[in-house]
């Protein structure tokens, strides 16, 4: 059984700064021209930085002549595979590929063999960036193009081209197996049969991948860069061959992530760079390289045959999902298993039968994106829940309420959901709020409206024995400091940090100040990624704040003559609690204390390890097992205006609902859930990768489209606070659920205007003038 | 490599350089005058991360050769206000939460204020058409505009009671 | 890399005077918002930059003698705003306020619009509607007028012959019976490249059509007058019967393309449908 946080919160449920609208700390810096972010930082004497990227989407390197480069004036190094010491780690998980095994690539530089249009072959770094451009025009490459494939289904088709060195392009596969799905099938009124299909697309952080790397004092290669790990320092020592302590990754404030900046980027062209000249090295990646080299959401091709009985009981759902992971491995696997685990939805359904694969093609690789894994099997099981409602004339609304899991129910991999779960509130809520359908205001247009509900975890996979670690402080003067290796990309992460310790310290908020991102200098709390660090870094600081606050206590508890329990901290002042007594001499100034305990050698700061729940791996033949330590469950619901004779369609009204546990500061929990409405909206409306053999024809902002502030309404939120949550005062993560159903509800809505449904994403004006027939 | 002089009043104060004819104004506030709050995220007018104010009109600065500033006024966000003055825009942004990775904000504050100067009191939709040359991946926009809202009326009610001073 | 020179002429004497010196060595940059992002993938190094972005002389809206004049430096976003334009042909304004964004508007110029030629350049088709001329300056300070129907050869090409520059449009006050449309389809509502545009204007005599002009553009080479269409209307009752006719009359004018933005059948399809929208909307608008 579940190991349930054993330090629950003493403080008063009338919190003081948490779940109050408070201004973030680093807001201030941004608004004020202040904060630095990657490529902001120079130093004298900074070299720039260039990569040259592969022409070809599949080709053997012939050879590659660097000397005429090397020679240009102004230019200091220029590398390649060779110049890499360990240009090549495997990681290897598992035993074999059928039974939840994968084995995975990294490689720095290509150098025989390359795998997707735009890997990178050679670095320059320059005095200049004019000059390191002309450099990486004068490295000649010979290739001889090979054929390639470009479709998942094609590459796991035995006799495919050979993406790798292995014999199959399959890179691992899932299964999950739960009762007698033949049987399921026999059980069912209704059957609902369809493929579909969700494109690649982009991350489209407004900060390019950039990065500063110097070499310090002690000879440490430091770099600082725009990532949300900080910890790929070891990854990048291993590169180089150098111990772990001789490499450092500071993180500043990153202009968006998104799990683009989850794997390396810059980072390691940097220190081979600084390695090799001995000089800082800057580089940031152009938009165009952005989203031709760097990592993207996974294309998925998803058949779905789900069955339900006439009263509208899910008794049967057949799932086959394949992903494109294009030319390296990454982070496909995990992905996948996400979906894995996420392809039922939030629904009990008698009999399931899953199986997923992901799969190596010469496009561009993907890895981690917003929601990993879960948006894409959304599309699919939220659009079939849709089409069965229609066969059974009940509402969207109706069928999902008669499948909603609830707190204490099992999803289909026998996991049983012990945490809050209140899909269905936040289902009645949004569509209440969604409220009667707006008036056409033309007789060309058609209103409609759909729903879509999501789980989805936060929190790493548990058999990853995830941890994180914080450190806290009272100085002599009073003041907070908090130390957290928690890398900040915009959803205050470093914030949420200042306000448990000024909770739990009863100081104002502006007393904290907030140390992150350093893989040196700070507890490493772990990725920001997997919608995990409020859920460990904020219990980490919140253990750290309490053990502080034990010893304040039990200090004052002595001077005051009484027990430390009775004992509460307020605006800087420990008083006992009022319904014990309200003596108001019986009062302590904070710094009184703390000069106390200072005396005493009463130590002040605590660094604290939160472990979350630590699980073997699960049985990978029939899915069974836990893997996530909680789920955040939600609904989106959605209203659009189609225009029937050209397609087009605006977005009228959008409604988020998200039961959040508790939301630490409402405002940044708001601002993911609009945020997240959007960032799904794009996915479902406009964003599409397009690719031709592996070539990106969408390389810039002008073709890759995401929403304008004129392309959708005022999102409307609602939070439902149930406190049930494994984060810090009962919270639950955000980051990543806020977005998973968007895209599933907006296409419902469109299928309900239009009466007819459209079985791939994006859901554009043309695809529904083909739907209706007009072409 | 032919080089031209340039003399541009950045946030109130005249700075010169030397920039080639193909240098933009992104390349000139960054490179040369330490704009670093002038933000590089597509480098083709594409999202707005660069804008400032040129000669009182919101403009990319990547889309912008340096030379053609030459002589004239340009503002950033360091121009729209300070700790000490800030503008009510930058007041209301944080207090609204509207800022999240804040990579856009430099660009969606200037671009505000542009509108604010041109038109004091804009409806909900005068704003986000007025913003629409600067993309958010991370607010959805909402508490933008509510911020922009919001800091009308205390533009509005700053101005009135300078007139009435 | 080659080295690129830089003169901002500031009167058009000197102009003249730049222009009788380089000759074709002339490259215009006004607004730049095509021709910097050009410079900066490679696409185009030209030697020597005139910048006529600040020619008072070249930046006006103004009423003439009945017709309307506009220079071709004057921006977009001074278009979108005009009294002149809205008083007098709102479609155009209309088109102007669809082109890129804000910013980009506050820079782009009409000039550089029609002379950089793209199938798609947002004031291209309502201009043609309009039946507007464009004013050419050659070296040696002669002028000429060209038609803009005259004025689009092919794809990105014009009348323009190097070290020619485009400084003016003219286009005859539209009459008080003149009635406008426009339309552009755009895969979302900011900064979006046109996917296909109709602008038409209509001469009434009461319910018969006396003279048509309709544009069209992104669906073709070039931004195109659909003459067959409009020889349909003329002289006719325009009922319903005769806009399916339209409609089927327009498919075989354009020559749409399939690209990331669109296949050729729906962009053919789409400009059919626009074509009846506007010309309804005309009906019950005047200019």
């Amino acid at each position: 059984m579940l190991d349930k946080l054993k330090e629950k919160p003493t403080v008063r449920p009338d919190y003081r700064v948490i779940g109050k609208p408070v201004a973030r700390h680093d807001a201030w810096g941004k608004v004020f021209a202040d904060t630095k972010y990657a490529n902001d930082y120079t130093l004298p004497g900074t070299l720039y930085a260039k990569v040259l990227r592969s022409q070809y989407a599949a080709a053997k390197v012939l050879s590659i002549d660097t000397r005429e480069a090397a020679k240009l004036s102004g230019v200091e190094a220029v590398m390649t595979a060779k110049d890499v010491p360990h240009n090549e780690t495997v990681t290897r998980f598992g035993q074999t590929h059928k039974v939840g095994g994968f084995e995975g690539l990294y490689r720095v530089l290509a150098e025989k063999k390359i795998r997707f249009r735009g890997e990178a072959i050679a670095l320059v770094a320059a005095k200049s960036l004019a000059i390191a451009e002309k450099a990486l025009g004068l490295i000649k490459i010979e290739y001889e193009p090979l054929e390639g494939v470009f479709d998942p289904v094609e590459a796991m088709k035995p006799g495919a081209y050979r993406v790798g060195e292995d014999e199959s392009n399959v890179i691992c596969s899932y299964k999950v197996r739960k009762g007698d799905i033949a049987e399921g099938f026999d059980l069912a009124d209704v059957i609902v049969e369809n493929t579909y299909r969700v494109p690649m697309v982009d991350h489209a952080y407004l900060e390019p991948e950039s990065g500063v790397a110097w070499l310090d004092d002690d000879g440490v290669i430091t770099i600082r860069a725009a990532t949300q790990v900080i910890e790929h320092f070891r990854g990048i020592a291993d590169v180089l061959g150098l111990p772990h302590n001789k490499v450092r990754v500071i993180a500043p404030m990153v202009g968006g992530g998104f799990g683009g900046k989850e794997d390396i980027t810059v980072e390691t062209y940097l220190a081979l760079l600084v390695w090799k000249t001995k000089k800082p090295v800057s580089l940031t990646y152009t938009r165009e390289e952005s989203i031709i080299a760097h990592s993207k959401r996974h294309p998925y091709v998803m058949k779905y045959k789900t069955g339900a009985t006439k009263d509208g009981k899910l008794v049967a759902m057949e799932a086959e999902l394949i992903s494109d992971a294009g030319g390296y491995v990454f982070l496909s696997p995990w992905v996948l298993l996400y979906s894995t685990v996420k392809a039922t939805g939030p629904y009990d359904i008698t009999h399931v039968k899953i199986d997923t694969h992901t799969v190596l093609t010469n496009n561009t690789f993907s890895s981690a994106n917003r929601g990993f894994g879960a948006p894409q099997p959304c599309f699919a099981y939220e659009s079939q829940l849709d089409q069965i409602a229609k066969h059974l004339n009940m509402t969207p609304l109706e069928i999902r309420k008669k499948n909603y899991l609830h707190t204490g129910d099992s999803l289909a991999t026998g996991r049983v959901l012990e945490h809050a779960v209140e899909t269905e509130q936040t289902a009645e809520k949004a569509m209440e709020a969604l409220g009667e359908p707006s008036k056409p205001r033309s007789p060309r247009e058609k209103i409609g409206q759909g729903m879509a509900s999501s789980m989805m975890s936060y929190g790493r996979m548990t058999f990853l024995h995830d941890t994180s670690r914080s450190y806290v402080s009272l100085d002599l003067d009073g003041s907070v400091t908090v130390k957290c290796g928690v890398q900040d990309i915009g959803g205050g992460q470093a914030s949420s940090l200042a306000q448990i310790a000024a909770e739990v310290l009863g100081v104002p908020l502006e007393d904290v100040t907030v140390y992150i991102g350093d893989s040196a200098l700070t507890p490493l709390a772990g990725t920001t990624t997997a919608t995990r660090q409020l859920y460990m870094s904020g219990n980490a600081t919140y253990k750290a704040a309490m053990a502080v606050r034990d010893n304040l206590l039990s200090k004052a508890a002595d001077i005051l003559d009484t027990a430390p329990e009775n004992l509460d901290i307020k605006d800087r002042e420990i008083c006992i609690k009022p319904d014990i007594s309200d003596d108001p001499d019986r009062v302590l100034a904070l710094d009184d204390v703390v000069r106390a305990c200072a005396a005493d050698g009463l130590q002040l700061y605590n660094v604290a390890q939160f472990n979350a729940p630590a699980r073997e791996l699960i049985d990978f033949t029939t899915g069974q097992g836990q893997v996530f330590a909680d789920f955040t469950f939600g609904t989106h619901a959605m209203e659009v205006a189609v225009d029937m004779d050209t397609g087009k369609v605006n977005v009228l009204k959008i409604v988020s609902c998200f039961d959040v546990g508790k939301a630490i500061n409402p405002l940044s929990a708001e601002g993911q859930l609009e945020g997240g409405a959007l960032y799904g909206l794009g996915y479902g409306m406009l964003e599409e990768v397009i690719l031709d053999k592996g070539n990106t024809l969408t390389p810039s902002f002008a073709e890759y489209l995401i929403p304008t502030s004129v392309d959708a309404p005022d999102v409307k939120t609602i939070m439902i606070e149930s406190g049930g949550g494994v984060g810090p005062f009962g919270a639950k993560g955000l980051g990543e659920p806020s977005c998973v159903s968007a895209a599933a509800a907006f296409a419902n809505a469109v299928a309900d205007a239009i009466g007819v449904r459209i079985y791939d994403l994006p859901v554009t004006a043309e695809k529904i003038i083909r739907a209706l027939g007009k072409i | 490599m032919k080089t031209y002089p340039v003399e541009i009043k950045v946030n109130g104060e005249w700075q010169k350089a030397e920039v080639t004819a193909r240098d933009t104004l992104l390349d000139l506030l960054r490179d040369h005058f330490g704009a670093f709050e002038v933000k590089n995220g597509c480098a083709q007018g594409d999202c707005g991360a660069c804008t400032v104010i040129l000669a009182n009109k919101a403009v990319n600065a990547c889309l912008t050769l340096a030379l053609q500033a030459n002589g004239k006024s340009v503002t950033t966000l360091k121009g729209v206000g300070t700790p000490d003055h800030p503008h009510p825009l930058q007041q209301s942004f944080v207090e609204h939460g509207a800022i999240q990775c804040g990579f856009c904000t430099p660009g969606m504050v200037v671009s505000a204020k542009a509108l604010l100067d041109n038109n004091p009191a804009p409806t909900r939709n005068e704003i986000r058409e007025g913003i629409s040359g600067n993309l958010c991946r991370c607010t959805g926009y909402n508490k933008i505009v509510e911020a922009i809202e919001d800091a009308s009326l205390s533009v509005k009610n700053k101005s009135r009671r300078e007139e009435d001073a | 890399m080659s080295f690129t020179e830089y003169i901002k002429p500031k009167y058009l004497s000197d102009l003249h005077r730049v222009m009788a010196e380089y000759e074709a060595r002339v490259t215009v940059i006004a607004g730049g918002t095509n021709l910097i992002p050009e410079m900066r993938n490679g696409e185009k190094s030209p030697e020597l930059l005139i910048d006529i972005s600040d020619m008072a002389e070249l930046s006006f809206i103004r009423e003439n003698n009945g017709s309307i004049a506009i220079g071709a430096a004057t921006t977009i976003a001074e278009m979108a705003a005009s009294p002149v334009l809205l008083d007098n042909s709102p479609m155009l304004a209309s088109a102007a306020k669809q082109l890129g964004n804000p910013l980009t508007r506050n820079r782009a110029t009409v000039g550089g619009n029609l002379a950089n030629a793209s199938p798609c350049a947002d004031t291209a088709p309502p201009l043609l509607a309009l039946d507007a001329s464009v004013e050419i300056l050659s070296p040696g300070g002669k002028t000429r007028q060209v038609p803009l129907s005259k004025f689009f050869h092919g794809y990105k090409f014009t009348d323009l012959v190097k070290g020619e520059i485009l400084t003016g449009i003219t286009f005859p006050k539209p009459h008080d019976s003149t009635k406008g449309s426009h339309t552009k389809i755009g895969l979302r509502n900011a900064a979006s490249i046109c996917v296909a545009s109709i602008a038409v204007a209509l001469d009434m005599d009461g319910k018969t059509c006396r003279k048509a002009r309709v544009a069209a553009g992104s669906v073709a080479p070039i931004p195109i007058r659909a003459r067959r269409v409009e020889k349909l209307l003329e002289g006719k009752e325009i009922n319903a019967a005769l806009l399916e006719e339209c409609m089927a009359v327009v498919k075989e004018e354009i020559s749409p393309i399939s690209d990331i933005r669109g296949s050729l059948e729906y962009r053919s399809y789409v400009t059919a449908m626009i074509l009846k929208r506007n010309i309804k909307r005309a009906l019950k608008q005047e200019i």
